[in-house]
């Protein structure tokens, strides 16, 4: 989230598109709630199917599943052409006014430089023209026909109401209600704030999704302000923190990318990676990338990284240039028998990975897995599920006994990024352990094996900075960071701007530093609810637990402000400059307001300081554009006759079948999403008996009438097919499902959760045996809220039985 | 002066933290149940569940309307299932004069089945439940034991979207109103449900068999439910029975 | 009516207030009756956090004699303001669930049953096989002769269960076995 849970309730309408807030966040409703009671404001529901968000919105709207392009496309054309866009912030604080290079183009639903054979951009035509200074030229008038404002209004003036209406079932009537609404925030008194989650994410456009929307909160100002910004509304325990932690294999800790082998020094790394700016107004704070690059292997191999071994950057692993090693490809290579073993450690991805058929069978080709968990769930017993044959299946097993987390401390961060201390309430029950524990002391057990045996490579294993034993407490401390030389070596550093690239610092994860310091302890710990006026005012507790980067409680907040420091809406001040300093929220840099002459622009983590509109960072351009999902009811549609996102990620294995478009045989769109009573795969909820009682069986929900068509009754059995599986699965017959009409045909769209797994008896089993393992080209997401099935009623129940 | 909940139907996002919590501290078992076709679950109150979330959906002018009732015993001012209990075993079923909540007690289970009958046939909004094991008779208790410890009850408690509210009576029907007057304006049949004869005050904004069965209390105070719906039946089931329909 | 049994700890709770305050007699009151039976009475209270959604909510743990007794949201925590949802108001009976996995499990292959080890014997053997399949498949160069100093055979996937602490200290581990195929919930 740019903002925050608490923020919420400072907006004049909230957009929830691609999210079911009230359903999956329900907390995060009575925010919502209090906005529309306290504030009148608007609360508008987008999403395939009538949930309890839209019964507590001010009206829903239906639309087909990824046909969020279209309809956001269609907004930022609408802003454009009834000029609702927030002029000065706009020219000022996008890359509105840039000059892109005259060889840049968009033709047939391509962007220049497009390689077929590669699936791939050559983006050397996505730039911007550079003045003598190497800074880019500007037209602050917007009226250049190659400046990204006029570029922006062209590619969307193609997305005429005409068009929208007619891939995503909307009614014209409907999309204009929705438009005019949002596009009245674009007045600097007014803000709107987008709520999305996976509804967004999972689709072969999940980034270009939320591109759409970034373009729409730039052109109305809704960034940086209270009551505005993209707030991704995130899922899972602990994402935030896991994913600032990158348990990814593209990142490093604190968002420094994965070490590549076109790098092979660390000085390689630092040049690709390290932005330069020629611009003095911008802050370019990614400038200071070594100093954490630095400061993180400091901290993670210790007095062994030495400037001679690049602080060890040597060891670390290398992906190719352009490697992907995320789930889809790691379970692909699975599946041809190129992994021997690994550990999946509380996630359950023979549940909750798209063509789950194929994961399972994947997972037989390991000689061995270790699993941390704290029940069996359809991943740690896969090797005897339904249809297997346990004397057939090689895998050796090791699962290994979780603690819940009341058994244990540690800090998580939730999706408004404030870092949160539990405590332990009692020792971990039986035999189990925290997952810190057990990391622990596999890899002592390792680092033992290497110091009494000959090994490969052993230097990186050997030289780590290695506890002894867990404790969450000294890893706090490490991970905020500490001087290891000069005057105050052993000190905690009190914030990023400590960090050195000369290895006399340690952190090990750069947004973290400060949460942890000499004066303050452990800042997730805190429990004070002070605020000044003008913060209790917008629902802010500076010193209620820590927030990153450095307790900033709304990123970007300096478009909140003109470039005098005042404030667009000072009923909602988030920061104001007093003549001397800001006051309010930490704003992004200290430095005084632009007018002053010494100011920065408020895009700080940009190399340029400006929001970008012309976003030439993504994989299948700049600008989003529609594509149809991988599987689609259509054969066509009205943008371009490019149907499917040409970069996105296909699994192509003989366990990938897929339907064609308009496939006869799948007519109809699944989607698929969670509930509140059990939290994603279920593998924790399902063994918790009154949220099994309240949702006790995988579910389809349809409209009357599709099942009227199919002949189903409410309640009857039904099996789903797609090209990849079966499932069974109870009717819901609903009137909160509608058909749509599609290029003048009904498609009909059915929604599944996907919580049901066959370790629960009579409860079901994985929705996602049915969905496609295609990912987005950008992040690899799977298109879990999009494929192609059909329905019967069932001839012989098992599943469910 | 006696306690009141206030429930506000416009603001239930029908998360069943309330359902869930009331099963948490009372340490109630789950019931087996199965997907039937609708959310709802269990299907209705039973002796393991004082608290139950009902779920109902239609359309109004081709706008989808789905409703949230959390529903639960409304501690009657002047409770029926205690006059009815009364005549069988003293004590069996006790008002508490502080709180005014009815609490049914350990000797319930020796009220002859006939006796629950009655209470169950009287109660305007059919919440009794008797335990085929034990033959105790059951039903939300106020969460008398953490009331009476200056706690909320646990269903207030864990509530997050304000539907669920307690207090002095007083002060809930003030809320009640407020509340009540606001939405008049968007939903012009909004209304307080019984709110002189209970406890337990419901707000809903249309009309009452568009949430349960049991909603409103007919002829309450003078004659019981089963006399209100048969001097009502033909209008009162005709409107039913569609929605029955769609959830049988 | 059938009770499902399946990961519930016990059954006292239905009636046992009643039982109390039939005892006390009615002349107590039944609220002054209740109010003495009051089962977190004297209990230890500590702050956590429910394990699902990234809104976090804080709930206090009840502790009685080395055990959670009872969980209730915290209203400490500005944002849940002491409210839980279904799933948060479940924590009791997922922190005391006889479902749980308390030791740790071994399948040996081609077997079709798991067997209790000790801690120990676990660790010694998985630590083994990774470093065997480390040392067997371990690449210093990729196919255009590049620096990579990886194993591609090897994986960990998860988690997004993990404290941050944990996340930085298993990210440390992964980097150093030389692990590129490692990934969670975030892209899934």
């Amino acid at each position: 989230m740019t903002n925050h849970w608490i923020d919420i309730k400072n907006t004049d309408c909230a957009l929830i598109m691609g999210s079911n807030a009230a359903e999956h966040h329900p907390i995060c409703f009575k925010w919502v709630l209090k906005a529309k009671e306290e504030r009148g404001a608007k609360i508008v529901h987008v999403d395939p199917k009538f949930s309890r968000t839209s019964a507590r919105s001010d009206f829903h709207v239906p639309l087909r599943s990824g046909t969020d392009i279209p309809f956001l496309g269609g907004m930022i054309k609408y802003i454009i052409e009834k000029k609702k866009y927030f002029k000065e912030y706009v020219t000022e604080y996008t890359n509105a006014s840039f000059i892109v290079n005259k060889k840049f183009a968009f033709k047939n639903g391509l962007f220049s430089g497009f390689n077929a054979k590669e699936k791939k951009y050559d983006k050397s035509s996505w730039k911007f023209d550079l003045d003598g200074k190497g800074v880019p030229k500007k037209d602050k008038t917007l009226k250049d026909s190659r400046c990204v404002f006029q570029l922006l209004k062209k590619h969307y003036d193609r997305y005429d109401l005409n068009k929208v209406s007619s891939i995503t079932g909307v009614p014209k009537k409907e999309i204009l209600r929705v438009y005019e609404l949002f596009a009245a925030t674009g007045s600097p008194k007014k803000a709107g704030t987008i709520m999305y989650a996976l509804g967004w994410t999972q689709h072969t456009v999940g980034v270009q999704n939320i591109r759409a929307s970034a373009i729409i909160q730039l052109l109305l100002g809704n960034i940086g302000i209270a009551g505005g910004g993209i707030n991704a509304l995130r899922g899972e325990p602990n994402v935030q923190g896991s994913t600032d932690h990158c348990i990814l294999y593209h990142i490093l800790p604190g968002y420094l990318g994965l070490p590549r082998a076109n790098w092979p020094k660390l000085d390689d790394y630092l040049k690709a990676n390290t932005p330069v700016s020629n611009d003095p107004a911008s802050a370019n704070w990614w400038q200071h990338k070594p100093k954490y690059m630095v400061s993180l292997l400091k901290g993670w191999f210790g007095d062994a990284a030495t400037k001679e071994n690049g602080f060890g950057y040597d060891w670390l692993p290398k992906g190719d240039k352009g490697g992907d090693y995320s789930y889809l490809w790691l379970f692909d290579k699975m599946y041809k028998g190129k992994i021997k073993g690994g550990s999946i450690w509380a996630t359950n991805p023979a549940q909750s990975v798209p063509n789950s058929n194929k994961v399972r069978k994947a997972m037989e080709n390991l000689d061995w897995l270790s699993m941390a968990e704290i029940h069996h769930n359809e991943t740690t017993d896969f090797w005897h599920r339904p249809g297997a044959d346990p004397k057939k299946i090689k895998t050796e097993v090791f699962l290994l006994p979780s603690c819940h987390r009341v058994e244990k401390e540690g800090s998580v961060s939730n999706s408004g990024r404030w870092l949160l201390w539990h405590h332990k309430a009692t020792p971990p029950q039986g035999k189990s352990k925290s997952m810190g524990e057990i990391i622990v002391e596999i890899m002592n057990k390792v680092r033992s094996l290497y110091r009494e045996q000959s090994g490969v490579f052993a230097e990186p294993i050997l030289n780590l900075d290695w506890p002894n034993y867990y404790n969450a407490e000294n890893m706090a401390k490490k991970i905020n960071g500490y001087y290891t030389a000069g005057p105050k070596k052993g000190q905690q550093v009190p914030s990023f701007g400590a960090l050195k690239d000369d290895g006399s610092t340690v952190c090990l994860n750069w947004l973290y530093a400060g949460s942890y310091t000499e004066e303050a302890g452990n800042k997730a710990k805190r429990r004070d609810y002070t605020q000044t006026p003008m913060q209790a005012k917008i629902g802010l507790y500076p010193k209620f637990s820590w927030n990153w980067p450095v307790n900033r409680r709304i990123l970007y907040n300096r478009l909140s402000v003109d470039k005098n420091g005042r404030p667009w809406d000072p009923a909602r001040t988030v920061i104001k400059w007093n003549g001397t300093k800001w006051e309010g929220d930490v704003p992004d840099g200290g430095w005084p307001p632009l007018a002053t002459g010494k100011g920065r622009y408020p895009f700080i983590m940009r190399k340029e300081g400006h929001g970008q509109l012309f976003g030439p960072g993504r994989a299948e351009g700049p600008f989003p554009e529609h594509y149809e999902p991988i599987e689609t009811p259509v054969k066509k549609h009205p943008f371009s006759k490019q149907l499917n996102n040409p970069c996105a990620k296909i699994m192509d294995s003989d366990a990938d079948m897929r339907a064609k478009p308009a496939d006869p045989r799948y007519p109809i769109v699944l989607t698929t999403y969670s509930l509140t009573e059990h939290w994603c795969g279920g593998g924790e909820t399902r063994n918790v008996p009154w949220l099994l009682e309240a949702e006790p069986q995988l579910y389809v929900e349809m409209s009357p009438e599709l099942a009227k068509e199919k002949g189903i009754k409410n309640g009857e059995v039904v099996a789903v097919e797609s090209a990849r599986g079966r499932v069974e699965a109870v009717a819901m017959v609903t009137i909160r499902i509608r058909p749509f009409k599609i290029l003048g045909k009904t498609v009909h769209e059915i929604g599944m959760p996907f919580f049901a797994g066959w370790t629960t008896p009579g409860v079901g089993d994985a929705t996602n045996r049915l969905c496609i393992a295609a990912g987005d080209p950008n992040t690899t997401i799977p298109e879990f809220k999009a494929c192609c099935v059909n329905i019967k009623k069932a001839t012989s129940i098992t599943e469910l039985a | 002066m006696s306690k009141a909940f206030f429930i506000d139907t416009s603001r239930c996002t029908a998360c069943r933290g309330c359902q869930v919590a009331c099963k948490e501290w009372h340490e109630l078992p789950a019931t087996k149940t199965r997907q039937r076709g609708t959310h709802q679950n269990p299907v209705d109150l039973n002796p393991y569940t004082y608290k139950l979330v009902r779920f109902r959906e239609h359309k109004v002018n081709d706008t989808v309307k789905w409703n949230f009732f959390p529903d639960q015993c409304r501690h009657c001012l002047e409770a029926p299932c205690k006059d009815v209990a009364d005549n069988y075993v003293k004590g069996a079923v006790v008002r508490d004069e502080e709180t005014g909540a009815i609490i049914y007690t350990e000797l319930t289970k020796q009220l002859p089945n006939k006796a629950f009958e009655e209470m169950r046939s009287d109660c305007p909004y059919d919440i009794p439940r008797r335990h085929d094991g034990t033959g105790l008779i059951v039903k939300c208790d106020m969460c008398i034991d953490r009331v009476s410890n200056g706690l909320l009850p646990m269903c207030v408690k864990t509530c997050p979207s304000g539907a669920m509210n307690f207090g002095a009576r007083k002060e809930m029907l003030n809320m009640a109103n407020k509340r009540l007057a606001v939405l008049k304006r968007e939903y012009p049949k909004a209304q307080l449900v019984d709110e002189d004869d209970v406890n337990v005050i419901y707000l809903i904004t249309e009309k009452p068999e568009f949430y349960h069965d049991f909603v409103l209390a007919q002829g309450f105070g003078a004659i019981t439910r089963k006399a209100a719906l048969a001097k009502l039946v033909s209008p009162v089931k005709a409107q039913l029975r569609p929605l029955q329909n769609l959830f049988a | 009516m059938e009770i499902t049994r399946r990961g519930f700890v016990k059954l006292t709770g239905l009636g046992a207030a009643s039982i109390a305050l039939s005892q006390l007699g009615f002349d107590l009151g039944p609220a002054k009756a209740y109010a003495a039976g009051l089962k977190i009475k004297g209990a230890k209270e500590v702050i956590s956090i429910c394990p699902f959604c990234a809104v976090c909510c804080h709930f206090i743990a009840h502790v009685k004699d080395g055990k959670v007794i009872n969980t209730e949201g915290d209203p400490g925590y500005p944002i849940s303001e002491g409210a839980l949802c279904a799933k948060g108001a479940s924590m009791l009976p997922m922190i005391n669930s006889d479902h749980r996995l308390l030791k740790p499990l071994y399948r040996a292959p081609y077997s079709d049953r798991w067997e209790e080890k000790s801690w120990d014997w676990m660790l010694t053997r998985l630590a083994q096989r990774m470093k065997d399949t480390r040392d067997n498949d371990f690449k210093r160069y990729n196919d255009k002769g590049e620096t990579v100093n990886r194993v591609n055979s090897m994986f960990h996937l998860g988690s997004s269960q993990m404290d941050n602490e944990e996340c930085a200290v298993v990210h440390q581990a992964m980097r150093a076995l030389g692990i590129v195929h490692f990934d969670h919930q975030a892209r899934i």
